[in-house]
């Protein structure tokens, strides 16, 4: 009994002795430990909070992601396949009607206009579409190839003025001055329309 | 025991408090109300902050709703433009009618020009050396560099509906000269997609490559041209050229998608013989000719093509400025099935030109055929095969040069950008009377 209680009062002063004398690299491993524990808890956090940013943006409304179709409101199309979309796209639809040739407007390159035109609309990547509309001006098929423009606003501001114009352009940035054409018989924002 | 758990409380409190203290690093108020009426006016400002975030949300959300329904309307959006706030992506919107120049600004004036070139090694065994499609090499030689044609590409648009357009080779001779020919120069007028006419020096439509590659390297799969859409010039079959008045456009036919082309013009051919380097060229004195075309492009598989073509001309022929002494009725009947797309090329074309003798009514025909499949890999690799056919009489006036010769082409093309290419391929022709020719064509083709 008493080996044993000599024994512990041993081990605890060596404890004590241990603690006291090397107390600062504990704290610090502590200290440490600690940091560590809190930055993995704002870690969590900040994935919690982009996991319901990214939530919210699946919840806003389509209309806000869809790209809609645009003309000229003195053209008479008012609904469009999207078939026909890819023609006028590709080069194979030019005029809308007798008298009035389609004038082709695209966003330059990287703007998600362009990506949903390649993506759903043409199949293509950037490098098949600048080789495609090399071989169709120069085959002489075509008088010239899409305009590109580099912002949705001139965009706007083209198919205002030409009336043979068609553009594709975010929903969102739709203003007044053109008429937006259904596709496929839906209208952007709507259950099913195709480019989004 | 009781000590660890007190330093982690301590670190705890420490790390806690640590971003609370750097944003408040101001110096610290001694007064403890006045640190109280500290605090309540930041809560007084976070509270302000708040709220004018807020109403910004509601501001926007307002606007993307506003948004939404001037889409849904399908007319013109009502929305007034004082409203719009210029996107932060985007470039600011600008007011109605402030393009400059209108509608006119779009069609800019003035020449755009594109060119097309290539720099070709062609290693060949033939004996005894082939003329023809030389394109800058030297006949008898084993194997040597040449540049073969450099081709601008000169467009104008003059109004939405007009464009001129001009095609000008700078052909390498095998001396080493350069030639310098208007391969084609239209004024094209597009009136709808019924009605397009062109009228000047244009490719006949008596084949699709002719149509469609004219004298960009670059655009071809191949480092050279089958041999029987080969320009005239260079030895091939089909009259390749004529001046005169293009008309082509759709034919309603729903998904049939059917298309029609005519010509009228006169064709100037002169053609070299390609067994015999340095005998004199024939030269053709064609009469007018004439071409029909049908093809049809159904909606149902995009990139396919398939129709046929007619063109028949007279013709008196001479080698040398001296007459060979008959009159010909040339007629040159077509066939295409073409499919096309990014990734995959087949095109096939069949050709039967027949030369009848108007002083003895003799009639030679020449069938003729190639095919070519090629598939990208990797969106840069592109090989390809390629089989080729000509059998021409030994009789024949003008042909005899040709007799039979077949056989395939093997070989891949690497697109390096979207600019430049690299192709190589091997080639094997078997012809009747001679020995097979081995031919190796390696090319660095570009565009600018």
């Amino acid at each position: 009994m008493k080996i044993k209680s000599i024994g512990w009062a041993r081990r605890s002063r060596v404890r004590k002795n241990l603690v006291r004398k090397n107390w600062k690299p504990s704290v610090v491993l502590l200290v440490l430990l600690a940091g560590l524990a809190l930055a993995g808890l704002k870690l969590t956090e900040l994935k919690l909070t982009a996991q319901k940013l990214e939530a919210q943006k699946k919840d806003l409304p389509a209309g806000g992601t869809d790209v809609a179709v645009i003309v000229n409101p003195q053209n008479p199309v008012d609904s469009i396949s999207l078939a026909d979309l890819r023609k006028i796209y590709s080069g194979e639809k030019q005029s809308w009607n007798s008298s009035l040739p389609v004038f082709v407007l695209v966003r330059a390159p990287q703007a998600r206009e362009r990506e949903v035109l390649l993506n759903r609309v043409l199949r293509m990547t950037e490098s098949e579409y600048k080789q495609f509309w090399v071989r169709k001006v120069y085959s002489g098929e075509i008088q010239r190839e899409p305009l590109a423009l580099l912002s949705n606003g001139m965009q706007l501001e083209a198919v205002r003025a030409e009336h043979g114009a068609i553009a594709l352009i975010s929903a969102q940035d739709i203003h007044q001055g053109v008429k937006v054409v259904k596709v496929d018989g839906h209208l952007p924002g709507t259950a099913g329309y195709p480019l989004r | 025991m009781y000590r660890i758990v007190m330093v982690m409380l301590l670190g705890l409190a420490l790390f806690g408090s640590a971003p609370v203290a750097a944003q408040n690093s101001g110096p610290q108020p001694a007064n403890p109300a006045a640190e109280v009426q500290a605090q309540q006016e930041t809560i007084r400002a976070l509270l302000k902050e708040v709220n004018d975030l807020k109403a910004r949300v509601a501001a926007l959300e307002s606007r993307q709703n506003e948004s939404r329904e001037n889409a849904g309307k399908q007319t013109e959006a009502a929305k007034p433009a004082e409203q719009a706030e210029p996107k932060t992506t985007e470039a600011a919107v600008p007011a109605p009618g402030n393009l400059p120049g209108g509608a006119e600004a779009l069609h800019a004036g003035g020449i755009k020009m594109q060119g097309f070139a290539a720099v070709t090694y062609k290693a060949s065994d033939a004996r005894p050396p082939e003329g023809g499609a030389l394109l800058g090499f030297r006949p008898g030689s084993s194997g040597n560099f040449a540049v073969g044609d450099i081709d601008l590409f000169l467009t104008s648009q003059l109004t939405p509906k007009t464009l001129i357009l001009t095609e000008i080779a700078f052909s390498e001779q095998s001396s080493g000269e350069f030639e310098t020919d208007v391969e084609r120069v239209l004024l094209k007028y597009d009136a709808n997609d019924y009605l397009k006419m062109s009228f000047g020096r244009f490719h006949t439509a008596t084949s699709y490559f002719n149509s469609v590659f004219h004298h960009g390297g670059w655009l071809q799969t191949t480092a050279d041209r089958p041999f029987v859409v080969e320009f005239s010039d260079h030895g091939g079959m089909v009259p390749s050229q004529a001046i005169g008045a293009s008309i082509t456009g759709k034919i309603p036919s729903g998904k049939l998608g059917l298309n029609y082309v005519f010509e009228y013009g006169t064709a100037s051919i002169i053609r070299p013989q390609i067994n015999v380097p340095g005998a004199p060229e024939i030269e053709e004195h064609n009469g007018n000719e004439i071409t029909g075309g049908l093809f049809a492009r159904p909606d149902w598989l995009h990139g396919l093509e398939v129709g046929g073509s007619f063109y028949h001309d007279r013709i008196s022929p001479a080698a040398d400025g001296v007459s060979l002494g008959v009159h010909m009725e040339q007629s040159v009947a077509s066939a295409r099935a073409v499919y096309v797309t990014p990734k995959f090329e087949f095109l096939s074309e069949g050709f039967l030109i027949q030369h009848k003798v108007q002083e003895t009514g003799q009639k030679f025909n020449a069938p003729a055929f190639y095919g070519l499949i090629s598939k990208q890999i990797n969106a840069r690799w592109r090989p390809f095969f390629r089989f080729q056919y000509a059998n021409a009489s030994a009789a024949s006036p003008l042909f005899s040069d040709i007799s039979l010769r077949y056989g395939p082409s093997l070989g891949v093309r690497y697109d390096l950008n979207d600019y430049i290419a690299f192709k190589t391929q091997y080639d094997r022709t078997m012809r009747r009377g001679f020995s097979s020719i081995n031919g190796m064509l390696s090319q660095l083709a570009f565009r600018f």
